[in-house]
């Protein structure tokens, strides 16, 4: 047996990760040579939605909360670098994107003082719903929001890197810079998902009485993921105003909360790649069914469906069974061809 | 001379139902003392009184002169009390190892110990060094690496005490330590919660149904019926006391 003094799961783990990574640069930094504007488009969209997943399975996967509401930090985010980007205030995209995480952020601590008071179940998730579609209301009635026409022509400033500027409107330029931003946020968000704040939460999440006694305050960690999860989707929200360059209420609408909990169930929310996998899969389908008007929905469903039957983890949680019945069946095999050679 | 936990006219009802009467308990430093009493007597509410699972209704609780009462349970593990559950609650899917780093990082992060353990990913060295010599304390070294899920019913009951310990507790309240356990186990775990008590000069408080555990290990014995303390004293004392024998060990020691 390995000595668990070096902890070899973790670091197998690591160099994993690593190596994902590198194949998500090289996938994403590439389709732009070979893809067409709609292709481009849809992976910035892409990278939009693995921010939003991710910060949501900090507190779905990892802390073990539901949150039916997630769309009003992501809306929070979104209209408040949308208001920034229409108003021209001439701050660069970088601390726009900063300012939309931290709206996301407050607002999702905002929502957790509130609604974690009573309870972390049924009535927590309910409560996150309730104030969202409050939320969905208030934006949809704002005349400065742009009530249901939303607000339009929002164009990027032009990025200032000291020896040149950037025009972020032409070519791939917005894209690459939200490509850097997903990889620096997805890093974060791994940071925490394996670090100790990562295993105080996991640990809240499978036994929150056994962790109160081990000196955890449960409570002020389930505010703390939930506030961290705000800043996440704010950030994804920011990040989508100056790619879809039109924002709407529909953010801000339940049907927007429920695409990361369907990334997160799909790709598999045990694992910190699975809101990766489901939206890179949901995406995929939606865009290979496009040319069928109703077929992507039927394509999603049965996937989820089959998802939810045959993999129980989603599809990380599949992978992951894959390789390790791969593996046994092959050390099965070594036992045996070696049991038959001392026979 | 201060105890160690001193309880006060502990009162508490479920409803309508009064589950313990002015109950007053009180441990000195160093010492293990056991709480005994039929099913119903008030043991578990007594232990969820003192390690502020709930709060009781009156009466106080301090801990080393200090007023616990209206403290939450993590609170006041942080100050030292430390607790195990009667069905012993780990993180089953993760391993032994990580169980433990754990418990040393929250203390880490609670006691404003080192840094060094707040950052980084995996833990540190010196995190899993000290999580394996507390494993080894409590005979689960070898386990370090298995999944907390697959370890055998005693064995998840040291790893239990193991959590317990890592935050260096200057207190264990262990609620039937040996419920559940085979009687082989149960010497095996009497004599090491004897050499930890004593290497660590901790106060103990346990509840307990088995008498020759209670005797072997126990300074003091508090006996309770229906939410009442009938007894009091040292292991001898409450054996010989003719109100104890009639209603509690009465079947078994006759």
């Amino acid at each position: 047996m390995n000595s668990p003094l070096q902890p070899t799961g973790l670091w197998v783990t690591h160099r994993r990760d690593m190596a994902l990574v590198a194949l998500l640069i090289v996938a994403f930094a590439t389709i732009p040579l070979w893809a067409d504007g709609g292709l481009r488009f849809l992976a910035g969209m892409a990278l939009v939605q693995i921010v939003f997943a991710l910060s949501f399975n900090v507190i779905f996967g990892l802390a073990g909360l539901v949150s039916f509401g997630h769309a009003a930090y992501f809306a929070a985010g979104a209209y408040t670098a949308g208001l920034l980007l229409q108003k021209g205030v001439p701050i660069p995209l970088p601390l726009i994107l900063v300012i939309g995480a931290l709206v996301g952020g407050a607002l999702a601590l905002f929502v957790a003082a509130l609604a974690l008071r009573r309870s972390s179940g049924n009535y927590f998730a309910i409560l996150t719903l309730a104030l969202a579609e409050l939320l969905h209301i208030v934006i949809s009635k704002s005349t400065v929001l742009g009530r249901e026409d939303g607000l339009t022509g929002l164009k990027p400033p032009r990025l200032d890197l000291g020896i040149t500027t950037v025009d972020l409107s032409q070519g791939h330029a917005l894209y690459f810079l939200l490509l850097v931003v997903t990889l620096v946020a997805g890093f974060c968000a791994w940071l925490l998902w394996r670090g100790p704040l990562g295993r105080r939460l996991a640990a809240t999440r499978l036994e929150p009485d056994r962790a109160a006694f081990l000196g955890i305050n449960v409570h002020r960690a389930r505010m703390q993921a939930f506030a961290l999860s705000g800043v996440g989707a704010g950030l994804a929200g920011a990040m989508y105003a100056p790619l879809a360059q039109i924002l709407t209420p529909e953010v801000a609408h339940w049907s927007f909360s429920a695409l990361p909990i369907l990334f997160c169930l799909l790709g598999g929310a045990a694992s910190f790649w699975g809101p990766v996998a489901g939206v890179v899969v949901f995406l995929g389908v939606e865009h290979a069914t496009r040319t069928v008007v109703g077929l992507s929905e039927i394509m999603i469903g049965v996937t989820l469906l089959t998802v939810v039957l045959v993999f129980p983890g989603g599809l990380a949680g599949g992978v992951q069974r894959l390789v390790h019945s791969l593996s046994a069946s092959r050390r099965a095999s070594t036992a045996l061809t070696q049991g038959k050679a001392q026979a | 001379m201060t105890g160690a936990l001193t309880a006060k006219g502990i009162y508490k009802s479920y409803g309508e139902i009064p589950v313990l009467k002015n109950v007053d308990i009180d441990i000195s430093p160093g010492t293990t003392h056991a709480v005994i009493g039929p099913n119903g007597a008030g043991k578990t509410t007594l232990f969820k009184v003192l390690s502020g699972e709930v709060f009781a209704d009156a009466g106080s609780v301090d801990f080393f002169g200090r007023d616990v009462s209206q403290m939450q349970g993590y609170e006041r593990v942080r100050l030292g009390i430390g607790r195990t559950f009667q069905v012993a609650r780990v993180f089953g899917e993760m391993s032994v190892l990580e169980n433990l780093v754990i418990a040393l990082e929250s203390r880490a992060c609670f006691a404003r110990e080192s840094w060094a353990r707040h950052f980084g990913v995996s833990p540190s060295p010196a995190t899993q060094a000290e999580a394996l010599r507390i494993l080894e304390t409590v005979e689960l070294g070898r386990r370090a690496g298995n999944i907390a899920a697959v370890l055998a019913y005693g064995e998840r009951k040291r790893l239990e005490l193991a959590l317990a310990l890592a935050l260096r507790p200057r207190m264990l309240l262990l609620d039937e330590p040996m419920a559940g356990m085979s009687p082989g186990d149960r010497l095996t775990a009497v004599a090491l919660l004897k050499k930890i008590a004593k290497a660590q000069d901790m106060a103990i408080l346990l509840t307990e149904h088995d008498m020759s555990v209670v005797f072997a290990l126990a300074d003091q014995v508090t006996v309770l019926n229906y939410g009442e303390v009938i007894a009091s004293g040292t292991p001898e004392q409450v054996r010989s006391s003719a109100v104890v024998r009639e209603i509690y060990l009465g079947h078994e020691h006759a």
